[in-house]
């Protein structure tokens, strides 16, 4: 027995058996691994490399990217305007937007690009113009649904019924007495919503959109069955000239990892700065200082 | 006569579905009138309070406030629901103050009391910041304009609600039990106000536990039970000497 105070011994975490076990059956299974696709020459490590940069690779990251800014962005404006239309008091418009969200989420968003793109098949021929009368102008759907627009409509279409299923929850977690409060001070509906529940509600709307953004990060990749040449679809090309599938694969992978890594940082600062403690104050609030005593009466 | 700051009630009917939460109320409140309104929870007080207000309608009977048909016009045969525009303009002279407060969260103090006047009067918004100055200095706040509801005390927050809806330049006031929430040594800071206003010459219809309140500055006093008006009159007079056995029986348990 050393002479050390019990005062100042530390305290050791238990580390169970199960633990123990754990780590070196994990680290072996993890070490083989790397050592096989560190070894098996069939990876091709070398055209991963050649080809991680390669030019029509990029171009395919930037359409990639450009598909996923765009039907967000659009997604998440209709999406609004679904929610909007979801919480009014005015049935049919209530419902239209209740049939559009279950149509939408209902169906496996790859059939609805598919559908989009044949969608000329239905309707030849879209014409705009004034009822009864010649104005107007008709547009081949044919020529208009190019693949690049068949993947934004579809994708939007998509994201809009997500989004707008979110934006109404976010609605929903408003109390009941803010609404009452903007009632009783004789708030217009627009007003109500523009200046009460929209900023409450966007505390828990962001953070959702967020993953809704990484998650369709990924999801342009199934644009790449109408030949649009996203991320995907460009290392699908090269591979079908150079038969270096897996390769190609993990060129296309390993950009979808790290840009969704990239995403993730801001995400998860977005998701800490609107956590339910946190969000109770604007960011904006001064630090309280207070120059009275608590409650001051008068 | 001007009718302004009264309410006149004939026959109110609500139920929510299957239960029937008034039965057949009258009220008449003169301008300037204080009024308190008690009974046990569920006797439905704050419903008549809300209907005043137009946070729930009506379904039979005849509803004055400032002397005009609230929420409805009345035709030959019927009332006619109001446009949300004409009945926003009939809000903005009621005033109604609630247990949870209810200011938005989003705004600071000052900004919670130009909500009103700037966005549906459409005030300019430097004679709004100047009157929301006075209003938070008149409720004992002065320097807190810049603060979040969130930084602020419970009893504060209901002051800074009250000047909210005294910044639309209500003629009648309703509070809604705006001291239950609250912790018992704010209690005080609130009732003064109210009392401050009362003093002005403001309608004041207020739901209560607070007998000491009611007792000191209230004019009149309605006693519900059950969806009914179980009893009225002067307030000092019907807390002294209760006419109906089951406004003894409640008032026996809360003093």
């Amino acid at each position: 027995m050393s002479g050390m105070d019990p005062a100042l011994k530390p305290r050791l975490r238990r580390r169970s058996t199960f633990e123990s076990v754990a780590w070196v059956v994990c680290s072996l299974a993890g070490l083989g691994i790397l050592l096989s696709v560190a070894t098996n020459p069939n990876f091709k490590w070398g055209v991963v490399a050649k080809y991680f940069t390669h030019e029509s690779i990029l171009r395919g990251l930037m359409l990639t990217i450009f598909l996923t800014l765009a039907s967000m962005a659009l997604g998440t404006l209709l999406g609004l305007a679904l929610a909007v239309m979801r919480s009014s008091n005015i049935k049919p418009v209530a419902a239209t937007a209740g049939v559009y969200i279950t149509l939408f989420r209902g169906t496996p968003v790859l059939v609805q690009l598919i559908f989009w793109f044949n969608v000329a098949a239905l309707y030849p021929n879209l014409s705009i113009g004034i009822p009864f009368t010649d104005i107007g102008t008709a547009i081949d759907v044919n020529a208009l649904m190019a693949p690049i627009t068949a993947a934004l409509v579809g994708l939007t279409l998509n994201q809009a019924a997500y989004m707008a299923e979110i934006i109404r929850g976010g609605f929903s977690a408003v109390g009941k007495g803010q609404i009452e409060a903007a009632d009783s001070l004789g708030m217009s509906a627009g007003m109500k919503m523009r200046k009460v529940i929209i900023p409450q509600a966007m505390p828990s709307i962001i953070p959702a959109t967020g993953n809704q953004f990484i998650g369709m990060f990924k999801e342009t990749s199934l644009v790449s069955v109408l030949g649009v040449a996203e991320l995907l679809q460009s290392a699908q090309l090269i591979y079908a000239r150079t038969y270096e599938t897996i390769p190609l694969l993990i060129v296309a992978s390993l950009w979808y990892l790290v840009m969704t890594l990239l995403l993730s940082y801001p995400q998860s600062k977005l998701e800490q700065k609107y956590s339910r403690t946190s969000s109770r104050l604007p960011r904006k609030a001064k630090k309280v200082v207070l120059t009275a005593p608590e409650g001051i009466a008068r | 006569m001007s009718t302004d700051g009264t309410i006149h009630a004939r026959g109110i009917r609500k139920s929510f579905g299957p239960k029937t939460v008034l039965k057949d109320i009258d009220l008449d409140i003169a301008s300037g009138e204080i009024c308190c309104i008690i009974g046990p929870s569920g006797s439905g007080k704050s419903t008549v309070l809300r209907c005043i207000n137009g946070l729930e309608t009506v379904d039979s009977g005849v509803l004055k406030v400032n002397g005009e048909n609230f929420g409805y016009y009345e035709t030959e045969t019927a009332y006619h629901a109001l446009a949300p525009k004409k009945l926003a303009e009939q809000r903005t002279r009621v005033g109604m103050v609630f247990q949870q407060f209810n200011l938005f969260p989003n705004m600071t103090a000052h900004e919670n009391i130009m909500s009103g006047p700037v966005l549906v009067k459409g005030a300019d918004k430097k004679e709004a910041a100047k009157r929301a100055h006075e209003l938070l200095a008149s409720v004992g706040l002065a320097g807190f304009g810049d603060y979040y509801p969130a930084q602020l005390s419970g009893g504060q927050q209901q002051r800074v609600a009250i000047a909210r809806s005294l910044a639309m330049d209500p003629e009648i006031m309703l509070f809604d039990e705006p001291t239950s929430a609250l912790d018992p040594e704010k209690v005080g800071e609130v009732l003064m106000v109210m009392q401050d206003l009362a003093k002005k010459g403001m309608t004041m219809v207020v739901v209560t536990h607070e007998m000491g309140f009611a007792r000191e500055v209230a004019d009149s006093l309605i006693f519900m039970d059950d969806g009914c008006v179980v009893e009225r009159g002067d307030a000092r007079e019907v807390l002294r000497n209760p006419k109906e056995p089951r406004t003894q029986a409640f008032l026996e348990k809360v003093i």
